[in-house]
């Protein structure tokens, strides 16, 4: 599509708008794209005073755990293809072969189907294949870049990592569905209610939001240790201690995370023409039953949205989980924080990195996957405009 | 099947009245129009039958059933929204379907009674599509056709077609019209547009702040309005009104004197339409001498408009008929033509 000269953008507004976006960028970008460096490199390497030895990584090399050209441009190719799979050969596939009313079943075992074959293919069959090819090729198949996955080994196998990552798992997922399951109901009932008593709910709401985190956590911690003495005279013996418990974090999380989620599914059910809710009342439907049958479809992508923000909170929450959960139950943000305060030699130093570069790695995921939800305009066509 | 009763029905939102006593029966398969500005309060009462909005005072009575605690859905109602309100997750069929779904009628006849509504409205080959595919006029259908889809008791519209265009608005409208001469169903249809009005309605209300004006036959309502906001609301142009005095049969104002006119001495305003008066000759015998305010050629007759009687008055005159602004011109107004209305309550003086 050509754009009117009338509202084309001067050049000089262009380039510089540009090249503000691509400083942004580099900003941006830059700290991520350091730690990964930095994670697949000898500590020596990670921690030298010339960033171009940390980018290359001589004395990794030196070890015996470099890359060279051949496998390089190798493996970009079968990171390419992987990804032109998964773009475009998967989804195909699935919507072949999977019933329609199982497409979510079917989604979910073909992606592990795929990630499974990934890993096999990726770090199981192209490591001794490439050193094998290497041998053989001379000058190309010399290693020139330094490369090593023993850090990520150290951190899951050997720190046990994936037990932070299994109790993050269990507390956002606990904090999101919980926060979307009270903030759609809460939400669609704001929304549509014009009394004055649902705009004080919603300032108070604001005011708790604001409050920081510091105080409700401050607030709750006595009261959890001591959980099972005040619980006693009710639940008996069984009473537990909630400190160090994950239910208590999602607690937490939840109450200084549900305020948002109300006020911003609210302003997504208001966007929702009130005639949808009146056409369906008069065609038949119950309050609950217009809700579930004809809002809700058209709501998913602002409860998406929401849940994207909701499991980034849990997901990079440091301050509650840290003081309310002890030791063995820890999530992965607290643990990395633990990992760079022991006092550790600079191996520790670079698996800190590693497991830092690790827990991004769902994140890339999830909006991912979500990425075409999140955009509005579901309900174009139910009413004029 | 249904006869619609609103007994002193009425809507307040705190000290705002949105329709006051509004009292009146809707015979079974009749099309009963609500005519009137905005804020008149049509839609209220209309959504009140619905069940939308809640009635203050009163009772309706649907089929001799009081069904002011009912839900909307237990009515046996099917409503058009001005703005569609169509599913925009659900293609065309599955909109139509939608009633019959939520009222677990039996599946075995949704596929045949889709259909049949959706041919009602000609939009079998559309059906496969999103609303969001759509023109405005075959979203209004789909909404028409998911109404039609139930065969309920009562039909309400709210201005289903002030959304369309011009053309479209005139085709939809026979469609309408035609639907319901074949379903044979109560409707309640809301306008603004007098001419919506006058061709739809078997008898049109005419209301003004949430007060009845006149109820009656699109004819009774054109030819002897109750009052000058009716007699000013219907008709295009709407009723000449000119304020004057009557004294011994004539009316005599600026510019205007009319015999032969028989009422209470006193000042009065009279009202005529444009199309009963022509042009005559400027004299002692054309009851009012102006010069010309303005002139448009509306394509099958000419407007002319003079200032008399303090306001301006129109009247058509021949297509053929030129004169230029401000040449003086003589207009007939016979006395047969002419509507007394008492001028401080507006209210219709009948002789």
């Amino acid at each position: 599509m050509s754009v009117p000269s009338s509202m084309r953008q001067p050049m000089a507004l262009r380039l510089s708008s540009a090249g503000f976006l691509a400083f942004w960028c580099v900003i941006a970008a830059f700290p991520i794209f350091w730690i990964a460096v930095m994670s697949v490199k000898d500590p020596v390497d990670a921690f030298a005073a010339n960033p171009f030895e940390v980018i290359f990584g001589p004395e990794t090399v030196a070890s015996g755990r470099g890359l060279s050209i051949v496998s390089i441009v190798v493996g970009i190719a079968v990171l390419w293809a992987a990804i032109h799979l998964a773009l475009n050969t998967l989804p195909r596939l699935i919507k072949q072969y999977s019933p329609p009313h199982l497409l979510v079943v079917g989604w979910i075992i073909g992606v592990l189907v795929f990630a499974l074959g990934f890993l096999i293919v990726f770090f199981g069959l192209l490591p001794p294949v490439l050193s094998a090819v290497n041998t053989v090729l001379g000058p190309f198949g010399k290693p020139i870049l330094g490369m090593t996955t023993e850090h990520y080994r150290a951190v899951w196998v050997d720190n046990a990592f994936y037990e932070n990552f299994i109790n993050s798992l269990i507390i956002t997922a606990g904090v999101v569905t919980v926060s979307l399951t009270v903030g759609t109901l809460a939400g669609y009932g704001l929304a549509r209610s014009g009394s004055n008593l649902a705009f004080w709910i919603l300032i108070i709401a604001l005011v708790f939001r604001a409050l920081p985190h510091s105080v409700l956590v401050a607030g709750y911690l006595p009261p959890f240790i001591n959980s099972a003495e005040i619980l006693r005279p009710i639940l008996g013996d069984a009473a537990p201690t909630l400190y160090g418990q994950p239910w208590a974090v999602i607690a937490v999380l939840v109450s200084i995370n549900q305020p948002f989620t109300i006020w911003m599914l609210r302003s997504f059910f208001q966007n929702i023409p009130t005639e949808l809710d009146e056409a369906a009342r008069v065609d038949g439907c119950t309050h609950f039953q217009a809700f579930r049958w004809v809002i809700m479809p058209v709501m998913w992508p602002g409860v998406i949205t929401t849940g994207l923000f909701s499991f980034l909170l849990a997901y990079n929450d440091y301050l509650v989980c840290s003081l309310l959960l002890d030791a063995q139950n820890q999530t992965m943000v607290p643990a990395i924080a633990g990992y760079f305060n022991r006092e550790t030699t600079t191996t520790d130093q670079v698996e800190a990195v590693a497991a830092a570069v690790s827990i991004t790695a769902p994140l890339f995921l999830l909006v991912m996957i979500f990425q075409r939800q999140i955009v509005s305009g579901l309900t174009a066509g139910a009413v004029k405009g | 099947m249904a006869e619609i009763q609103l007994k002193n029905v009425s809507k307040r939102w705190g000290s705002f009245v949105g329709v006051d006593n509004f009292d009146m029966t809707i015979a079974d398969r009749e099309f009963l129009v609500l005519l009137g500005p905005s804020g008149c309060g049509k839609t209220t009462t209309m959504r009140m039958i619905a069940g939308l909005e809640e009635a203050t005072d009163g009772d309706i009575v649907i089929g001799g059933r009081v069904v002011n605690d009912l839900d909307p859905k237990d009515r046996d109602i099917a409503m058009v929204f001005q703005s569609y309100g169509l599913y925009p997750n659900m293609n065309v069929y599955e909109n139509i379907r939608f009633p019959l779904k939520v009222r677990k009628v039996d599946p075995a006849t949704h596929d045949e009674r889709v259909m049949r509504a959706a041919d009602m409205v000609e939009l079998r080959e559309f059906l496969h599509r999103k609303p969001a595919e759509l023109s405005g006029g075959q979203r209004q259908r789909v909404a028409l056709a998911r109404a039609i889809v139930r065969e309920p008791n009562v039909f309400l519209m709210d201005e289903p077609l002030s959304n369309l265009d011009a053309k479209l608005r005139v085709s939809t409208r026979a469609q309408i019209k035609n639907l319901q001469h074949e379903l044979k169903v109560t409707t309640i249809y809301v306008t603004h547009d007098q001419i919506e009005a006058m061709t739809l309605a078997d008898r049109v209300v005419v209301m003004k702040r949430g007060v009845i004006q006149q109820v009656g036959t699109p004819t009774e309502i054109y030819d002897r309005p109750a009052n000058t906001f009716v007699a000013g609301f219907i008709g295009s142009p709407a009723m000449n009104l000119m304020e004057g005095t009557l004294s011994g049969g004539t009316f005599s104002g600026d510019h205007v004197s009319i015999s032969g006119l028989s009422g209470p001495d006193g000042p009065v305003t009279l009202g005529f339409r444009a199309e009963d008066a022509a042009v005559a000759e400027t004299g002692p015998q054309a009851e009012i001498t102006a010069p010309v305010y303005t002139m448009e050629l509306l394509g099958d007759a000419t407007m002319i408009t003079v200032k008399a009687g303090g306001a301006l008055v129109s009247v058509k005159a021949s297509k053929d008929y030129r004169i230029e602004i401000d040449e003086p011109v003589g207009l007939n107004i016979p006395a047969e033509i002419c509507h007394l209305f008492n001028q401080k309550t507006g209210a219709r003086i009948d002789v």
